[in-house]
């Protein structure tokens, strides 16, 4: 069935379908993020709490649905109280190792292992399942303070729970070579959009694996098949480049090789392999993001997205692109295309009953992202 | 005064009302345009604005204490209530972005030029901020990664001689504190100099060299970079280098490659001002005590030999070491003065790790 194309099943016909307006201007973000960027070198990276505020402030502002623009009412105090917190309990861990270490461990663990390693390793290895219960606890801390129509936004559910869930799936998804990816996709998904709500109008969503294992299973055999044939065409570019050339003195570099050249030949090889398999994870990936929004209402109001293959090529490689080749200057221009890709993209039928939604008695948490902004992406 | 849409929400339910708004005696009206009746009616002093014409596009009036807020879409009604109701906030024209883009620009360029001076001089200097303790800490820890699950040779008299030459050198350069030598069995044909004045060598370098000068020309070399404090002074660097293009990145982490991939390119750099200045300092030390200093040149000699020909030594470029043939160029000194180490020096240095009591 072709997702992107259609009428969501039961919409209002009523109401003509509405998107997304965006109407920031380039020009302004980079004045707020210039002087972010100003700032964090001024106080070497704590601004960081307040800049990301401002920028959410300016983002949300100019976002408008069914002609009500967002509000973000997040504070810069509320996310360094957050991320202090998270420093406070991770330096009780570095002592409880600290302890540990000069009673009983020191003598114990292999040479070469000393007490810094001990506590780098140890909050890698709890990094992982946090960085998924900080995501979670991230995304309640920005619904809380997101207002559309003067209502708050408002997650329910464990972020333990789904930070448990979403580490046993990426486990089993490493296991099983990424063959349950439509599962765990699909899975994750779920309490981040059902347990989402503006006011007392929580969304829900209809999505289930099953629906898109035929479509990722033909793109996981594409990618193996692309993978060799890429491989056999490296193969012989190799040959072909050496045919008259002195063997022995290839062999004689390439047992000592500069590390950095290794790098950039691994590198570089990176980038090629990238260039061929990325096209096809956009296509899934747009396919995925289709499916996730058609599957998704609130209330009466239906979503659908019209995304391409293209819109993905530009939303995943060109936005990578450009924040790299920028030195991380280009980050408004990403925001900005990001914003009006979905503005372009996402088509909303229906609007809410009056009198449908009402304000949420939860004011969500007092702090926020603490946990995200250690372990994982710091992304406005 | 004609009414001006705007948009009210009453801060109970998702509701959004298209009212028209009048600021009459100490309040604000708002009102249906349609049938003129009263929505709500908020107090001079209940008033307040939320946010700024910098980061909204139009910041909300709201009445304090409540979830209820008023959106004036009219630029005129806006200025007018501002006024009115001293509401500055609702007016401030956002700042024009040409001229703030270009001021901001300047302002970062001139911080970052401070910052890179500051990492430039202030590494110079912030070593001698760090206790000695933590720097022989530092350079245990270093030490116990290096030679982790390696041998370590323990001839002992082997060990007394490049231990007793390393140490004569050292008081000669300045340095306060003794030198500590652990020899690794095996490769590479490196040397390293650690925080806390520790020298690691592997036993291939001593057993690629041809005679006790050639070692003593690599040792000079290292004592140079202890002498001159350049391992916590390149971490200390780079170490702010990383800060850097850290904080110049917004911090994201996603940026945390392209961070290390610079930082590490700036780092080579530096480490190629370091070898010139630690072979520079290795010959001095060798000829203030009058012992030859032909074996640094001679064993960079060999190892150029080594090195593959063609287009291959472009790839210094990528080297934290400088191009071997400016290097033998800078450090070519003829064979003359006293031996740095007795042939029963040198012998005893050839055999460190032949017992194989050495730990492991």
């Amino acid at each position: 069935m072709n997702i992107s194309a259609v009428q969501p099943e039961g919409s209002q016909t009523g109401s003509p379908p509405s998107r997304p307006v965006y109407d920031g201007r380039l020009a302004e973000l980079y004045g707020i993020y210039l002087r972010h960027l100003l700032l964090m070198l001024v106080t070497f990276g704590w601004s960081r709490f307040w800049g990301r505020t401002r920028l959410r402030r300016y983002l949300w502002s100019h976002v408008s649905v069914l002609g009500d623009r967002f509000e973000y009412r997040g504070r810069g105090l509320e996310l360094f109280v957050g991320f202090v917190m998270v420093l406070l309990i991770l330096a009780a861990w570095a002592g409880a190792l600290w302890l540990a270490w000069t009673f009983w461990l020191s003598a114990r663990l292999p040479a070469g292992m000393g007490l810094i390693g001990l506590v780098g390793l140890s909050i890698a290895v709890i990094g992982f399942p946090l960085s998924f219960v900080g995501q979670y606890a991230a995304l309640r801390y920005k619904l809380s303070r997101t207002r559309w129509r003067g209502v708050r936004g408002a997650m329910a559910g464990s972020a333990w729970r789904y930070g448990a869930l979403a580490t046993l799936l990426t486990a089993a998804n490493g296991a099983t070579a990424q063959l349950l990816t439509p599962l765990m996709s699909v899975t994750l998904a779920r309490p981040r959009i059902s347990n989402a709500a503006i006011g007392t109008q929580r969304f829900a969503f209809a999505g289930n694996a099953g629906d898109i294992y035929g479509r990722y299973i033909a793109y996981y055999l594409l990618n193996i098949l692309v993978t060799v044939g890429l491989v056999i065409a490296v193969f012989m570019a190799v040959g072909v480049a050496f045919v008259g050339h002195d063997l022995k003195e290839f062999q004689e570099y390439a047992a000592t090789p500069p590390p950095l050249l290794i790098a950039a030949g691994l590198a570089a090889a990176y980038i090629l392999f990238g260039l061929v398999i990325l096209p096809l994870r956009c296509w899934w990936q747009a396919y995925l993001l289709r499916y996730l929004i058609a599957r998704t209402r609130a209330g009466d109001v239906l979503f659908a997205t019209s995304l391409t293959t293209r819109d993905m090529w530009g939303f995943l490689v060109l936005n990578y692109l450009i924040v790299l080749l920028s030195f991380g200057l280009g980050w408004p221009w990403v925001m900005h295309r990001t914003l009006r890709l979905i503005a372009g993209r996402l088509w909303i039928y229906g609007a809410p009953a009056p009198g449908s939604i009402a304000q949420p008695a939860d004011r969500g948490p007092n702090y926020g992202e603490g946990l995200l902004d250690m372990f994982d992406v710091s992304g406005v | 005064m004609q009414p001006a849409p705007a948009r009210y929400y009453d801060g109970v339910t998702a509701d959004a009302l298209d009212v028209s708004a009048k600021w009459g005696v100490g309040e604000l009206l708002i009102y249906r345009p349609g049938d003129f009746s009263i929505v709500a009616r908020w107090r001079l002093e209940e008033l307040a604005v939320l946010g700024d014409t910098e980061h909204e596009a139009i910041p909300s009036v709201v009445k304090q204490g409540s979830d209820a807020r008023l959106v004036i879409v009219s630029p005129e009604l806006r200025a007018e209530l501002g006024r009115n109701a001293y509401l500055g906030d609702l007016v401030v024209p956002p700042p024009k972005p040409a001229p703030r883009i270009a001021r901001l620009a300047g302002a970062l360029v001139m911080v970052v030029a401070l910052f890179w001076g500051a990492i430039e001089i202030g590494s110079d200097h912030a070593g001698l901020l760090v206790p000695y303790r933590l720097q022989a800490k530092l350079g245990r820890e270093a030490q116990a990664q290096l030679t982790a699950g390696r041998t370590v040779c323990t001839g002992a008299e082997g060990l007394a001689a490049i231990d007793g030459l390393a140490n004569r050198l050292a008081r000669a350069g300045g340095l306060g504190h003794p030198v500590v030598v652990t020899i690794v069995k095996g490769g590479p044909v490196n040397a390293f100099t650690l925080p806390g004045d520790r020298l690691v060598f592997y036993s291939d370098l001593i057993d690629r060299a041809s005679d006790g000068e050639e070692v003593a020309g690599v040792l000079a070399h290292e004592i140079g970079h202890a002498v001159k404090g350049h391992p916590l002074h390149g971490m200390i660097r780079q170490y702010g280098i990383e800060l850097l293009l850290r904080l110049m990145t917004g911090g994201y982490s996603e940026m945390g490659s392209l961070g290390s991939g610079g930082s590490l390119l700036l780092a080579l750099r530096n480490g190629r001002a370091f070898e010139r200045e630690a072979d520079a300092t290795g010959i001095a030390l060798l000829e203030g005590r009058g012992l030859r200093a032909d074996g640094m040149s001679r064993f960079f000699e060999k190892m150029m030999k080594q090195e593959p020909t063609g287009k291959i030594p472009l790839a210094n470029i990528w080297s934290d070491h400088p191009p071997t043939a400016e290097r033998i160029a800078a450090t070519k000194r003829p064979a003359t003065g006293r031996p740095a180490f007795t042939d029963q020096e040198w012998k005893a240095l050839r055999s460190v790790c032949d017992e194989s009591a050495s730990k492991q």
